[in-house]
C-alpha cells in the first residue's frame, strides 16, 4: 500500500525553490556588473551605481565618428579591428575543428605506437600555462617571419586551443559505436570516407559545441594578440578595450563601457543561439 | 561461392580465440557457426568479412585467396548484430550507400537496385524514414537490404536474431531462410541460440575455445552427436548423462549406473575396450511407464507444462533424470514412476576425452 504523505503546499513550494534562491544569490554579482556595464555605456557618468545625466549616445561615437573621440584618435577605426577579431577568432575555431576531429578520430580508433604517451602529452599541454611559452614563442615565430602577423597569432592560439579539442572529439568518437563502423568498411568505404560519410555526422553536436567554444576563445584572447602583434594594423579588439584602459591617468568609463559592450555582444548572442549544442559537450555520443 | 578456412588462427596478445580452424563452406550453403559466448565464433566471422587479420592460416574465396584483402575488396554483405545502420540516413540512403562508393553503378541504377533490394525484404514503404523511427524487426530488414543490394558473393550475419522478440524472431528465421534460398547466396551465420542453428542452416559449425567441435547437418548433429559437448549443447531441453559401466548380462552388454541397467543392442555397443562411458540419452527417448515397468524407477520431482508438452524431472536415486512427457500426462509430484529407455537412441561418450564411443 502506497501511504501519500502531503506536505503542507507552501512548505513544498519553499523547499522547491530554495536551490533557484541560492544559485539566484551566486549568480547576482555578474549580473549586477552586466547590468552596470549595459546602462554605463548610454549615460555621460556614473557614480557607483547611480547614473548621472540623462540618456546619451555619446559612448558610442566610436562607431561612426572615431576621430572625434580624444581616446580613439590614436587607434586603428573600430571595423577593422572587429573584421581582424572575427578572422582571427574563426580561423582558430576552423583549423581546432579540423585538427582536432582528425586527431580525435586516430586517437579513439586507430591503434598506433606511442598512441598512449601522445595522448598523456597532449593532457600535459592543456595544464601547460601558456604565459610560460611566451619568450619560446616569440623566437619561434621570429625565425618563422610570423611575429606581428595575425597567422602567427592564429597558430599559436590553435595550438594551445588543440588539446582540449582534441580530448573532446576523442569522446565524441569513443561513444559511436564500432559496428557503424565495420559496417562502413564492408559496405566498401575507406578509411577517409568512413571518417567523412559516416563518422563525422555522428558527432556533430561536438563539432558544433567546439566549434563554438573555440570561436569563443579566440574573440576572448588577449594575452596573445596583445603580445604577438603589437604593431596596431593587425590587432583585435580585447588589446582596444586594454588600449582604452590602461592609457594615462584618466579613464572614460563611459567609452570604456561602450567599448566592452561592443566587444560582449557577439558572444552573447552567440551563447544564446548555440545553448543547447554547448550543453550536449559534456553528454556526447549518438542519437539514433 | 566457396568459402574454404584453412588453419586458420587468431590470437589477441596471449589469448588464443580461434585456433586451426578448418572448414568449407560449399556455394549457395547456409553456415551456422555455433557455440557459447567466447568460443571464437564471432572472431572468425570477422576474419572472413577483413576486419580483424588472422594472425596464421588462410581465406578462400572460389578459388582466390582473400586473407590480405581489405573488407571493401572481398565481395561481401554483412548483417550486424545491431544492425548497424547509419542513424544520419534515411532507409534508402542507408541502403544506397554500398552502392555509392561503386563507382560501375549509374545514379538512376542505383536507386532502381535500391527498390529492388528493399522490395526483396518487403520494406518499400519505408524508404523515406531514418532508422530510429523502425522496429527492430523492420531495421533488421533494412540491414538485410543494405547487405545484399551490391549483389555481394557471400553474407555474413552476425547473431541476427537476437535483438528480435521471441514471436518476431521465429518469424525471421524463416523468411532469412527463404530469402538465402531465393537469392542462393552463400552464408555464413554466427548464433550461441542452438535452435536458430538447427532451424536455418544447411550445415552447422560447433565450436568452443577457439577450436571446432563438429562440423555437420542439423540431423546428424542430433542423432550422432561426435562427443559429449555437442551433445550437451545440441537439444533442448539438455540431454541426461550419468556415468555407467559395463557388464554383461545373460550373453548381452549391459550399462550399468547404480540402480539403471540398460541393454545395449549391437549397433550401441562401444568400439574398443572401454570399462565405461558416460550414457547420455535426450528427454524425448525416455518414456515415463508404471511403477516397476522399464529400466528405472523414481519419483517426480518437478512437473513442467510447456503446453506442447510436459517437461518431469524424475529422482531415481540420487540423481535426477528429465523427461518429456506428454500434454496428458496427470502425474503429480512425488509419484512413483519407472523410466523406460529407447535402447536405440542412447549416446556412450569416453568419460575423459568426451569424445563418442557409440
Amino acid at each position: 500500500m502506497a501511504v501519500v504523505v502531503e506536505r503542507p503546499p507552501s512548505a513544498n513550494r519553499w523547499l522547491g525553490a530554495l536551490p533557484y534562491v541560492l544559485l539566484a544569490l551566486g549568480t547576482l554579482p555578474i549580473i549586477v556588473l552586466y547590468v552596470w556595464l549595459f546602462y554605463s555605456s548610454f549615460f555621460p557618468r556614473v557614480e557607483g551605481f547611480r547614473p548621472v545625466g540623462g540618456f546619451t549616445l555619446e559612448n558610442w561615437r566610436f562607431l561612426w565618428d572615431p576621430l572625434s573621440v580624444p581616446q580613439m584618435r590614436n587607434r586603428p577605426p573600430v571595423l577593422p579591428l572587429t573584421l581582424n577579431t572575427f578572422i582571427f577568432a574563426a580561423m582558430t575555431s576552423a583549423i581546432g575543428l579540423l585538427v582536432s576531429s582528425m586527431a580525435g578520430y586516430a586517437f579513439s580508433r586507430l591503434r598506433f605506437p606511442g598512441r598512449r604517451m601522445f595522448l598523456g602529452s597532449v593532457l600535459l599541454l592543456h595544464s601547460f600555462p601558456s604565459v610560460t611559452l611566451l619568450i619560446a614563442l616569440f623566437v619561434v615565430l621570429r625565425a618563422l617571419g610570423l611575429y606581428d602577423k595575425l597567422v602567427g597569432v592564429i597558430l599559436v592560439q590553435t595550438a594551445f586551443a588543440l588539446p582540449f579539442g582534441i580530448w573532446i572529439m576523442k569522446g565524441f568518437f569513443d561513444n559511436v559505436p564500432w559496428d557503424l563502423e565495420m559496417s562502413a568498411l564492408v559496405d566498401g568505404a575507406g578509411r577517409f570516407r568512413t571518417w567523412w560519410r559516416i563518422m563525422l555526422p555522428l558527432v556533430k553536436p561536438g563539432l558544433l559545441a567546439l566549434a563554438v567554444l573555440l570561436f569563443v576563445e579566440g574573440w576572448n584572447q588577449f594575452l596573445l594578440p596583445f603580445v604577438f602583434m603589437p604593431s596596431g594594423s593587425q590587432q583585435t579588439l580585447s588589446t582596444l578595450v586594454k588600449g582604452i584602459l590602461g592609457e594615462g591617468r584618466f579613464v572614460d568609463y563611459g567609452l570604456l563601457t561602450a567599448v566592452g559592450l561592443y566587444y560582449i555582444a557577439p558572444v552573447l548572442v552567440l551563447f544564446v543561439l548555440a545553448q543547447d549544442q554547448l550543453m550536449r559537450i559534456y553528454a556526447g555520443g549518438v542519437k539514433g | 561461392m566457396r568459402v574454404a578456412l584453412e588453419r586458420l588462427t587468431k590470437r589477441f596478445g596471449t589469448v588464443t580465440a580461434v585456433q586451426e580452424l578448418d572448414l568449407e563452406v560449399r556455394s549457395g550453403e547456409f553456415v551456422a557457426l555455433l557455440g557459447p559466448s567466447g568460443c571464437g565464433k564471432t572472431t572468425t566471422l570477422l576474419m572472413i568479412a577483413g576486419i580483424y587479420r588472422p594472425t596464421s592460416g588462410t581465406i578462400v574465396f572460389g578459388d582466390r585467396r582473400v586473407d590480405h584483402l581489405h573488407p571493401k575488396d572481398r565481395g561481401i554483405g554483412m548483417v550486424f548484430q545491431s544492425y548497424a545502420l547509419y542513424p544520419h540516413m534515411t532507409v534508402s540512403e542507408n541502403i544506397a550507400f554500398p552502392l555509392e562508393l561503386q563507382r560501375a553503378v549509374s545514379r538512376s541504377d542505383r536507386e532502381s537496385r535500391v527498390r529492388e533490394a528493399a522490395a526483396k525484404v518487403q520494406i518499400d514503404e519505408l524508404l523515406d524514414r531514418r532508422p530510429a523511427q523502425l522496429s527492430g524487426g523492420q531495421q533488421q530488414r533494412v540491414a538485410l537490404a543494405r547487405a545484399l543490394v551490391k549483389r555481394p558473393d557471400i553474407l555474413l550475419l552476425d547473431e541476427p536474431l537476437s535483438n528480435l522478440d521471441a514471436r518476431l524472431r521465429h518469424d525471421m528465421r524463416g523468411e532469412i531462410k527463404r530469402l538465402q534460398k531465393d537469392v542462393g547466396i552463400t552464408s555464413i551465420f554466427v548464433t550461441h541460440d542452438q535452435l536458430e542453428a538447427l532451424t536455418m542452416a544447411d550445415r552447422v559449425a560447433v565450436m568452443r575455445d577457439g577450436r571446432l567441435q563438429s562440423y555437420a547437418t542439423p540431423t546428424e548433429l542430433y542423432a550422432h552427436p561426435v562427443n559429449r559437448f555437442v551433445a550437451g549443447f545440441i537439444g533442448s531441453p539438455p540431454m541426461n548423462f550419468f556415468p555407467a559401466d559395463f557388464a554383461a548380462r545373460n550373453g548381452e552388454l549391459v550399462a550399468r549406473a547404480q540402480d539403471i541397467e540398460l541393454p545395449l543392442p549391437p549397433a550401441q555397443r562401444p568400439r574398443g575396450t572401454a570399462a565405461g562411458a558416460t550414457v547420455g540419452v535426450r528427454p524425448e527417448h525416455i518414456a515415463l511407464v508404471a511403477p516397476g515397468e522399464g529400466q528405472a524407477a523414481g519419483e517426480v520431482y518437478i512437473l513442467e507444462p510447456v503446453g506442447r508438452e510436459q517437461i518431469v524431472d524424475v529422482q531415481v536415486g540420487g540423481r535426477v533424470i528429465r523427461v518429456v512427457a506428454p500434454p496428458g500426462y496427470g502425474g503429480k509430484i512425488g509419484d512413483s514412476v519407472g523410466l523406460r529407455f529407447a535402447p536405440e537412441r542412447l549416446h556412450l561418450f569416453d568419460p575423459q576425452s568426451g569424445d563418442r564411443l557409440a
